[in-house]
């Protein structure tokens, strides 16, 4: 009797799985549906006949390993591994930072294993962290001179490899908009806070009750809304460390710091406009691609990196997508409101300390080979799809996010502005954020947790 | 007689209402195992779209996820990687607990409870504060990371201590002493005593163990992100690192891998249930 | 055992199981605990001696201590709940009853799904499906998603740890109940023993080495929680949902506070140490040999 039931669910589970093997062949939906989400971007082409870069044919059969946190881009950078190891005999392994580790943990982890990554992408605050124990000093290497903007310097020197540009701000759907209104969209004609409320405002008459979809995670709030407060305060990298330091030893006091208050002015607009407004602390992420790309909202609060999930939610690269600037008040010639904010994100870093001569000098040609050849130049925009920061690269981003920040940073219509917090920024104060969002704290309680924060810090 | 058909309905109607409670209490245990199996199907868009909608109704239904978790996932060497570490490990830990427990229950001097006190007390310890140690002991020192052998050494020491703890609670409740006695008297040795008369009384225990073992060792993720950075040698788990990105994951992919992992598992566990009932019937203390 | 070759029985018996242990836990313990006394960061090369300062820079990590407290809470409820459902469960699962392979086999599933799958799983149905019967029905408690809220948010976490933790005990009350002996269990019926006697006379006492186990591992695996914690809620909303395991990673990693994050590891331990000790000289007491 109980044998007969073990067998039983063995044999059906059997069956189910021979089912599912003979099924595998056909597939009930439709093949080639032109809105088939799930369908493959078309890979574009590597044109691989032109190639000027020299190897040196020294380091041919080196072997040394990338650290790569980019997930996204872990298949792209294994293609791009393998060409180069095709041109100069180096091999490159990617290994990738799984899922449940922070870069810097994995790399902590694999320093105290003896046997550190001669090559790691990490965030800057990463970089910084790590430069002057660990890393190979890269102030003398060439393309320094390509990048000249988007360098991260320690005490003057280079000790990173900016890989890409990333840009932040309201990410817009020109058709929904258009299709709303009933007129054509000009995003250049937004340049206030409050022309910026009255275009919701329509919008909302025009039947898309709730404009705005804003993402509840704390990196988004902590980092990417908060730091504003800290980037925009002259537009550059080092105004914003000069004002984290005012903040910091009390010479700034948030309190009346004016980017403080018009950050919070912006915010409280798109917290009124919120799609999830019922539930802030309840809305899902992936919805929010789903929502923005069928029109259910016009507007989303995001980076860049958000093309993959809009691609998957059914927008295709000939769509019109593109950034407002994060509007902080009603004076047309402020910068905030005119430009995005857009600055490098991961860097490569070198080890200096386990690395031998040898593949110190295959890493620095692998990162040579990705700004002056051909290919390389070619596979950093194509394949992996970011956004070069280096002024030689001739070529362009296909979605239309990255294009957008692409032409906004060529135009000058982007500042270049990253602020350097301490690595507990984002989750401590997206906390507080996350708080303010749902209405359980006001503007002073707020502030006051910031502040707190900056004076806990030694 | 009269009394007997009173207390059998009675026996009848709790038995019902037992029955009941269980099967809704097991369709809430059953549920998200159950949005896995579907979902697994589905694209990614209909997953966070319509996650409950019933199969038929998706468009573009298919085992497409499958398919790509299975080639993403390099599965048939993961697979040979994961089963290596998990029997290799398990067979090792569910022995040397067995044996340790045993000596630990039967010889009651101080080093039996020091070590006894030891394992229960390490059970405690937070992975998260010996992870960095462990590495830079291994690694750093001894410099032996990267090799299947160091893993399966790492899972035995880790399970010991609940190993122990688990046969050491069911060889003192459920094995008689006497047995062991009589075998004694017959001119066993210890160790004949031990694999002949004490192993086989184990066997409910030891499937048991052999389950939550495999489970934990089959399932686990970070000790082997730490030890295994090789390619080659990937488990299971390791290998559905693609399948998360920064900012999203592809969750139907995810979900197939998922389902692609724990499927050996689930029929160990089927198998081994024949085996706990089997070594109760061939182990019955009379 | 017969306390004859007692170096030979020691060296084949107890040898080889002490050695993986001690080489795998203890000695990285015992240096974790070492660097807690030092100013390592993780990744420098020098280790300065500093003595207790990591233990003051704990006393003042004011979240340490609410997360600390919150923990108890949690382990309180948990254990209770897994253990009186697991019991339950098992005691039903060995009956004999129709099909209880096969539930078996179900209760065991919770088991087989980890990590961010089980997380994404559970904020689904706790975010969707629950506001969706919330719109259905218009209960206000499904009304928002209970992930949103602090109180909520707990004990959604409660209820998916009840989840997953009582799938494994139950495997471990049903090992118990099916080594019970069948002759002491017919004596009892044949005494006329039945129900609630019959479980406190005789089906306790002899069950309790299995209980002795269940609750010590809720009590360790209540209070070391990551997993879920992390999945589930990852301390939303604004951090009222941390646990204490999870604020020591987070202590170590994201604030970079390696010393003192390692420090609340070790006093962490210390105190579920303390508390399952007890726990464990208590449960052994009651325990009876076959």
């Amino acid at each position: 009797m109980k044998r007969n039931v073990a067998a039983r669910v063995i044999a059906s589970g059997l069956s189910v799985v021979l089912a599912a093997t003979m099924l595998t062949g056909c597939r009930f939906g439709f093949a080639s549906d032109p809105d088939d989400p799930n369908e493959t971007v078309e890979e574009q082409p590597i044109d691989t006949s032109v190639d000027t870069f020299t190897y040196d044919l020294s380091l041919s059969g080196t072997s040394i390993t990338l650290l790569n946190s980019k997930a996204e881009i872990q298949v792209a950078l294994e293609e791009m591994s393998a060409v180069f190891e095709e041109k100069s005999g180096v091999h490159v392994e990617v290994m990738p930072v799984t899922d449940g580790d922070s870069p810097y943990t994995k790399v902590v982890s694999l320093y105290n294993s003896g046997n550190p990554p001669a090559l790691s992408i990490l965030d800057t605050t990463d970089v910084i962290a790590l430069a002057e124990e660990k890393a190979a000093d890269l102030t003398a290497e060439p393309w320094t001179a390509e990048a000249e903007d988007y360098l991260t310097r320690v005490n003057g020197k280079v000790y990173s490899f900016p890989l890409c540009i990333e840009g932040r701000g309201l990410i817009y759907n020109k058709k929904v908009i258009e299709d709303a209104l009933g007129e054509t969209f000009d995003p250049e004609s937004i340049t206030t806070l409050d022309e910026f409320t009255e275009l919701l405002d329509r919008l909302v008459e025009a039947g898309i009750e709730k404009p705005v979809s804003l993402a509840k995670e704390d990196w988004s709030l902590g980092a990417h809304h908060l730091q504003y407060v800290y980037e925009t305060y002259d537009g550059t990298s080092e105004g914003a460390a000069d004002v984290i330091d005012m903040i910091k030893n009390g010479k700034l006091d948030l309190e009346s710091y004016d980017r403080m208050d018009q950050f919070l002015d912006m915010f409280d607009v798109l917290k009124e406009y919120n799609v999830a407004k019922g539930d802030p602390l309840g809305a899902d992420y992936d919805e929010m691609a789903i929502d923005l790309a069928d029109g259910k909202t016009a507007f989303w609060f995001n980076g860049n990196w958000a093309w993959p999930n809009l691609s998957e939610a059914g927008a295709e690269n000939d769509d019109e997508y593109g950034f407002l600037p994060y509007f902080m008040n009603n004076d047309p010639e402020d910068f905030v409101n005119r430009q995005i904010q857009g600055s490098p994100s991961k860097q490569i870093m070198l080890d200096g300390q386990m690395a031998s001569e040898k593949e110190q000098a295959a890493a620095k040609e692998f990162l040579n080979w990705i700004v002056y050849s051909e290919i390389g130049q070619q596979m950093l925009v194509k394949t992996c799809n970011v956004i070069p920061p280096f002024k030689n690269n001739p070529y362009e981003p296909a979605d239309p996010l990255s294009r957008d920040i692409y032409e906004k940073v060529q135009a000058g219509e982007a500042f270049n502005s990253s602020a350097i917090v301490p690595n507990d920024h984002w989750s401590v104060l997206g906390a507080a954020m996350q708080k303010y969002l749902a209405g359980r704290s006001d503007r002073e309680e707020l502030i006051d947790t910031i502040q707190e924060y900056w004076d806990e810090q030694e | 007689m009269k009394q007997t058909t009173v207390g059998g309905n009675k026996r009848k109607a709790a038995n019902f209402l037992a029955m009941l409670g269980l099967i809704i209490i097991f369709v809430a245990y059953m549920f998200p195992f159950l949005m896995v199996v579907i979902n697994s199907l589905k694209q990614k868009r209909d997953i966070i779209k319509s996650p409950f909608s019933w199969l038929f109704t998706i468009k573009g239904l298919s085992f497409d996820n499958f398919v790509k978790a299975f080639n993403q996932m390099d599965f048939l060497n993961a697979f040979k990687n994961s089963l290596i570490v998990t029997v290799s490990s398990t067979v090792l830990v569910t022995l040397l607990a067995a044996m340790l427990a045993y000596y630990i229950v039967r010889n009651n001097n101080v080093i039996s409870k020091i070590m006894f006190a030891l394992m229960v007390a390490s059970m405690i310890i937070p992975f998260q504060a010996i992870m960095i140690p462990l590495v830079s002991i291994y690694g750093g020192t001894l410099n032996i990371l990267n090799h299947r052998a160091t893993l399966i050494f790492m899972h035995t020491g880790f399970s010991m201590a609940m190993s122990v703890f688990m046969f050491h609670g069911f060889i003192k409740g459920n094995v008689p002493i006497a047995l062991e006695e009589a075998a004694y008297i017959d001119g066993c040795t210890n160790s004949q005593t031990f694999f002949k008369i004490v192993l086989p009384l184990l066997k409910p225990i030891i499937s048991t163990m052999v389950i939550l073992n495999s489970l934990a060792f089959w399932n686990d993720f970070l000790l082997p992100s730490l030890v295994l950075t090789d390619k080659k040698l990937l488990t299971l788990p390791l290998s559905t690192y693609s399948f998360y990105g920064t900012y999203s994951a592809d969750y139907g992919t995810i979900m197939a891998g998922l389902l692609l992992c724990v499927i050996p598992i689930l029929i160990l566990y089927i198998v081994l249930q024949k085996q706990i009932i089997g070594g109760v019937v061939a182990g019955a203390v009379k | 055992m017969k306390l004859k070759h007692k170096g030979k029985d020691f060296c084949m018996f107890a040898l080889p199981g002490i050695f993986c242990f001690i080489a795998v836990v203890i000695i990285p313990f015992l240096y974790g605990a070492y660097l807690t006394l030092t100013d390592w960061n993780g990744v420098s090369n020098v280790k300065n001696f500093v003595g207790l300062k990591n233990f003051a820079g704990v006393m003042k990590d004011k979240q340490f201590w609410t997360s600390l407290l919150l923990t108890f809470k949690y382990v309180i409820v948990v254990v209770v709940l897994v253990n009186v459902l697991a019991f339950a469960i098992a005691w039903l699962l060995t009956r004999g009853m129709k099909g209880q392979n096969f539930f078996r086999a179900g209760f065991f599933t919770p088991n087989l799904i980890g990590g961010i799958v089980l997380g994404y799983i559970w904020q689904f149905v706790f975010s969707r499906v629950f506001v969706s019967i919330g719109e259905a029905t218009g209960w206000k408690i499904f009304e928002v998603s209970w992930l949103s809220d602090p109180g909520k948010a707990f004990a959604a976490l409660v209820l998916v740890s009840v989840w997953q933790l009582s799938g494994y005990m139950i495997l471990i009350y049903v090992a118990g109940f099916m080594g019970l002996s069948e002759d002491v269990m017919e004596a009892a019926e044949i005494d006329g023993a039945s129900g609630f006697v019959k479980l406190k006379n005789i089906i306790m006492p002899l069950m309790m080495s299995s209980v002795t186990i269940c609750l010590f591992l809720t009590l360790s695996r209540a209070f070391m929680v990551y997993d879920v914690n992390l999945s589930l809620t990852a301390g939303a909303p604004y951090g009222t949902t941390e646990m204490a395991a999870m604020h020591v990673y987070e202590k170590a990693f994201t604030s970079r506070q390696f010393g003192v994050g390692q420090a609340e590891a070790l006093i962490l331990f210390v105190i579920v140490a303390c508390i399952s000790g007890l726990q464990v000289y208590l449960t052994k007491k009651q325990e009876v040999e076959a």
